[in-house]
């Protein structure tokens, strides 16, 4: 499949520090595509770029195969985008907000009214379309981006952080929109709620520091990182002594305990029947298989330490 | 060719139309007030200067500073405001239209507001004081007009594209627009400068629209010094404001 998206050897930087180092990657077409990554790791900066809003130091990038360093307003033709901050215009109504972006677009009245009719429709505004920004609710005025971006009928969406600051039903109600672009346009979405990541996204990948650390479907992320399993153990009686017996198994690699539960990383699944001929196994009640969310596979790879 | 230009100016536009009523009651009070007070209460005391009543000779200033005053208000808060507060400019930054379309939009903007503020201020003290002129000079008056709101639309897209704090526009105003506008002769006669000071004061931009729209608007023409100083002025003003926002947007 032909690739909506390319990143060749990208590199941003700002004198001395270097937001994104030498980043290449490849989107198809038609996919939700995550980028995570923790405050500070690039993503913006590479949305930036890809929307034209900023150059790169080095390297070249693709949209839809027009270059954003030489065709600009191709790629802004093809292109839609919701920000990280709402930048809708006050002093227009919800109405009057997407008329000004379709007229931007060139597009004339008969083609942009049925289209906002349809996409107020969607967004569930139909009825606040004479209403300003200002008076209403995050989640609303999320929406209204989103119904902007999509006037021109764009055929790569950029989502910047797109649910921050909303409360769980908005944030729902917009992976719902989001959900039902899939496989009419390619969405490029940041976010660092690794929910909704594993909720919306065909292939993640994770950058910090300017570089990608991971990169495949939640699913595979998991797999491929779980490095170790790690398994719930509930002990028949008392359990008092068993840490130690543990702590001394060659293919335990750690243990956790909480009361008579003990969380156990073994060395791999080969490990399971040494632990039950091993001293405590025959006290074992109950053994079950702990799955690793995308936010293990996260921290994993970025740390724990808070960033600026 | 300056589609997005004009999409940008017609929201403009369609914003100033909401509010047009109260826009134009705080535009005319503060000239009107400033007419009525130096107009009729000065009358006693300066009966002419070079010849014309003193209320005749200071209307086309208070005219024209209320455009220019106008017209750099505008361009400054709304760039800043688009840039800065609201984020429109990202927003339209992200559409085809090119940083040109956005800069010429916003200075188009600046320059209809100064334009229309300066006529309605002209109509009103038109209306309501014995101000009469011949309007066989009205065009070469609303030349004048249209090239300093020109001027100074461009002067405030630049400090709305440059400053970042909004108290620093202020200053501006305060330090540059305020004295240049005051020290060009809206009030008195340029021969009351010293004769070492007037060649400089005779070649700011703020003369070249006071007296360019009092020569326009008492006699027919614009003096021809003044009227390329202002094609000038607002010719590099304009190139200037192109280039500080397309470098702006660069960054």
């Amino acid at each position: 499949m032909p690739s909506a998206v390319t990143l060749s050897q990208i590199t941003k930087s700002y004198g001395s520090f270097t937001a994104v180092d030498r980043f290449s990657l490849e989107v198809e077409r038609g996919t939700v595509f995550g980028l995570l990554g923790p405050n500070g790791a690039g993503k913006t900066t590479l949305i930036k770029i890809l929307t034209t809003l900023m150059r790169p130091s080095s390297g070249d990038a693709t949209v839809e195969g027009f270059s954003v360093l030489s065709a600009g307003k191709e790629v802004r033709r093809r292109i839609g985008v919701v920000p990280q901050e709402n930048n809708l215009d006050r002093y227009l109504t919800a109405r009057e907000n997407l008329i000004l972006h379709g007229r931007l677009h060139g597009m004339k009245p008969a083609e942009y009214n049925p289209r906002i009719d349809e996409l107020l429709e969607m967004t569930g505004l139909a009825g606040r379309q004479h209403d300003f920004p200002d008076t209403f609710s995050g989640g609303m005025q999320r929406r209204l981006v989103v119904a902007r971006a999509l006037v021109h009928e764009p055929r790569v969406l950029f989502l910047d952080e797109p649910t921050t600051g909303l409360d769980p039903q908005s944030r729902r109600a917009l992976w719902e929109h989001i959900r039902r672009l899939r496989h009419t346009m390619t969405v490029f979405l940041t976010t660092h709620y690794m929910d909704e990541a594993d909720a919306l996204c065909d292939r993640i990948m994770i950058m910090d520091h300017g570089e990608s650390l991971a990169d495949g479907s939640a699913a595979q992320l998991k797999d491929a990182f779980s490095r170790a399993h790690t398994y719930e153990v509930d002990f028949r009686g008392d359990a008092s002594g068993f840490r130690e017996i543990l702590e001394e198994l060659p293919f335990v690699r750690s243990v956790e305990q909480e009361g008579a539960t003990f969380r156990l990383t073994l060395s791999g699944e080969d490990a399971l029947k040494p632990l039950i001929d091993s001293p405590v196994g025959r006290q074992i009640r109950k053994i079950c298989l702990l799955e690793p969310s995308l936010e293990d596979v996260f921290i994993a790879l970025t740390g724990e330490k808070v960033r600026e | 060719m300056l589609r997005g230009a004009f999409s940008i100016w017609g929201r403009d536009m369609l914003v100033l139309r909401r509010g047009i009523i109260s826009e134009l009651v705080s535009v005319v009070a503060y000239p009107l007030t400033l007419y009525l007070a130096f107009g009729f209460g000065l009358k006693g005391y300066i009966s002419n200067v070079d010849g014309i009543p003193y209320p005749l000779f200071i209307a086309p200033g208070l005219i024209s500073m209320t455009a220019v005053n106008a017209a750099f208000d505008e361009s400054s808060w709304s760039m800043w405001f688009h840039r800065r507060v609201q984020r429109t400019i990202e927003e339209y930054r992200v559409t085809p239209v090119t940083v040109y379309d956005i800069v010429i939009g916003k200075i188009f903007s600046g320059f209809s507001q100064g334009a229309i503020k300066g006529s309605v201020v002209f109509l009103v003290i038109l209306l309501l004081t014995p101000f009469r002129i011949d309007f066989s000079h009205l065009p070469a008056y609303l030349l004048c007009l249209a090239l300093a709101s020109m001027t100074f639309s461009c002067l405030g897209t630049i400090c709305g594209t440059v400053i970042d704090k909004p108290e620093n526009i202020g200053r501006v105003q305060s330090v540059v627009i305020v004295p240049l506008i005051f020290m060009a002769g809206i009030f008195f006669p340029l021969t009351s400068y010293p004769a070492a000071v007037l060649p400089v004061v005779r070649l700011l931009p703020t003369t070249a629209v006071f007296e360019g729209a009092r020569g326009a608007l008492l006699f027919g023409a614009v003096p021809p010094l003044y009227l390329i100083n202002l094609v000038l002025t607002a010719g590099i003003c304009f190139i200037l404001a192109v280039y500080t926002f397309n470098r702006k947007m660069a960054e």
